[in-house]
């Protein structure tokens, strides 16, 4: 999870999807988080929602369970061209509230180690991909707000009373920014 | 008295390091020093309690493997190994040979994947002065470069023998779901040979800075798996130093004898003395003749003799470790080629119920899974202790001995010491499974 110091504005309106201009690239979905810690999994059980989905969404679409990859999620990011990241965010909304973002739209981003589960947080590794210039022309950041990351299978009621309308609205998410 | 006596005897001073940067977790490093006595110096493992070994009781044993390879981004394929072989020696699975040298190319590719992010992200910026890999950058670019291809190379083996970079989805109770063509570990042999003249490549620019490490030792006592037949990763019988080879494995609990101290939520470990350590440098000390030449080399060039006591000479030992599992993969891919790699179905298990020990050697050490099944085949008792628990103990040990011999050193380079004794054990305090079981009035 993203801790609440690195999103902050919390961004009021969602990115445009002209942020994608050119659709014929390798785009990955990008899942992060650990099953082990209640909403801590959200971004696993959207990306399974769209993986079973898939149909409805384009083939260039690759589906990646990034779990608490950390540093290795450097040469998984480094293949797409675009990737789209789905995983619990700390931005201090309500619980089970969903926020999209880009990297620079976080406030205080600082070149840190291990300020999340993911250690080091997917930020770290975008940075040193930059810097490698081997970074995705875009990244973007779906971002869920979870109530309990405590360590235990399973979604937070709060969070899963609100599970089919993330469903629902990733979906739609994802088949405009692809499709369009 | 003599001169550098009489400066500590002046000094008053505090070294509080709160979640020590680049570790796979939070530690806090604890020193207070007055009139140049150290009145307070703790290493203080601040994670919050876990509670994976309740959770997996309840569950039928085919979803053990994919829970435990949750615990740890890093030591996902040695978890789902330890819980396989856990569940296999309860219910009296007996996996095939190519199994066996398939799963041992897994755990060669963790091995990589770790050692090359410890030893390049994590270690590299302490050896050249730099505060972090990005700063490293700059001047080292070549270097940075060499430590991100070989980190590439092990991910992209992880993802062959595993079907992922981590937490494997191929691994299952009785073999694999789905094996490696021909084809495909042909051409992973190929990027195995590249890579062994990287590492060869890296190893004399690491021993351009490995003055930087350190030159400190204590006696300890380490552990480790060994075995006849090879330099053991996947499979042997517990060994120490200190007492030799121990005669049972599912009796793991007499030689990690765990316990309880205040100001850790972690339990520590020891056993023959008042700690012991468990890695790579373990494992060399215990095994290093069994290491493929080439890494035996690498050794040479560092002048790493078993047995060394120098804690901060582990990272160097995680280097001669990745030399070896590059050679050793190649020579598992030539045995698996040469026999012909079938599509084998996992095999059946044999009983329905038992206990059953898993150990393994993970990047950090020794891992123990410890099941008990009912007769559905439901975990109704599980155990797991991970190497960075058994470390604690000698982390604080080496504290002990270290901070007297550097306490004239200026604040910041006491600091920087303490951090990087932490950092060389490669601790992975947010896998720490095995934390106390409390209850409150």
């Amino acid at each position: 999870m993203i801790p609440v110091s690195l999103v902050l504005p919390i961004i009021s309106t969602f990115p445009s999807n002209n942020f994608f201009c050119c659709m014929k690239k390798k785009i990955g979905v990008i899942g992060l988080g650990n099953p082990l810690r209640r909403d801590d999994g959200i971004g696993l059980v959207l990306l399974k929602y769209l993986q079973e989905n898939k149909k409805k969404l384009s083939k260039t679409i690759e589906f990646i369970d990034g779990g608490t990859s950390g540093m290795n999620l450097l040469h998984l990011l480094g293949n797409y061209d675009i990737v789209l990241i789905l995983d619990a965010v700390d931005f201090k909304g309500t619980p089970g509230e969903i926020k999209k973002f880009t990297v620079e739209q976080i406030k205080n981003q600082k070149i840190q180690f291990f300020l999340s589960t993911h250690e080091p947080d997917i930020l770290t590794v975008f940075s040193l991909l930059k810097e490698l210039d081997k970074a995705p022309t875009q990244l973007l950041i779906f971002g869920v707000q979870p109530k309990d990351i405590s360590y235990r299978i399973g979604l937070s009621k709060e969070v899963h009373q609100v599970l089919p309308i993330l469903q629902k609205k990733i979906l739609k998410e994802i088949q405009s920014i692809t499709e369009s | 008295m003599d001169e550098r006596s009489a400066v500590t005897m002046s000094k008053d001073f505090s070294v509080h390091v709160e979640h020590v940067t680049r570790v796979e977790g939070h530690g806090n490093i604890i020193l207070d020093v007055k009139n140049g006595k150290i009145e307070k110096l703790q290493w203080n493992v601040v994670e919050a309690p876990r509670f994976f070994e309740a959770m997996l009781r309840g569950q039928h044993y085919n979803e053990l493997r994919p829970i435990t390879s949750r615990i740890c981004g890093i030591c996902s394929i040695g978890h789902s190994l330890a819980s396989l072989k856990a569940t296999e020696d309860a219910l009296e699975v007996k996996i095939t040979n190519q199994t066996a040298i398939l799963r041992r190319l897994a755990i060669h590719a963790e091995n990589m994947q770790s050692h090359i992010l410890h030893i390049g992200y994590l270690v590299a910026p302490d050896l050249f002065g730099a505060s972090s890999v990005f700063s490293m950058l700059e001047k080292h670019t070549d270097t940075v470069l060499k430590i991100v291809k070989l980190h590439r190379l092990a991910n992209e083996m992880s993802d062959l023998i595993c079907g992922r970079t981590i937490h494997p989805i191929r691994l299952i109770v009785g073999g694999f779901s789905l094996q490696p063509t021909e084809k495909q570990l042909i051409q992973l042999k190929k990027r195995l040979l590249e890579a062994q003249e990287l590492t060869n490549e890296l190893a004399p620019i690491i021993l351009s800075v490995a003055d930087n490490l350190p030159s400190f030792t204590r006696e300890t006592e380490y552990i480790a798996l060994t075995s006849d037949e090879e330099y053991s990763l996947y499979d042997g019988d517990i060994a120490s130093t200190d007492t030799g080879k121990h005669p049972s494995y599912r009796d793991y609990k007499e030689i990690m004898q765990e316990y309880i101290v205040p100001h850790s939520t972690a339990k520590y470990a020891k056993h023959a003395r008042d700690s012991y350590m468990v890695g790579a440098l373990a494992r060399f000390n215990i095994n290093s003749c069994q290491l493929q030449p080439v890494a035996q080399d690498i050794a040479s060039l560092f002048k790493l003799k078993a047995i060394n006591s120098n804690p901060f000479m582990n990272t160097i030992a995680q280097l001669v470790e990745f030399s070896h599992s590059t050679q050793d993969s190649i020579y598992l891919i030539d045995t698996l080629v040469d026999q012909g790699i079938k599509q084998e179905k996992p095999v059946k298990p044999m009983k329905k119920a038992g206990r059953g020990v898993g150990i393994v050697e993970v990047p950090r050490g020794i891992l123990v899974h410890d099941y008990t099944l009912n007769s559905q085949g439901y975990c109704t008792k599980a155990n797991c202790i991970i190497p960075t628990n058994q470390n604690h103990a000698n982390i604080q040990k080496d504290m002990e001995k270290l901070v007297p011999e550097i306490i004239n050193r200026p604040e910041k380079e006491i600091e920087l010491t303490l951090e990087m004794l932490v950092r060389a054990y490669d601790p992975c305090i947010s896998c720490s499974t095995h934390y106390l079981d409390v209850s409150f009035k």
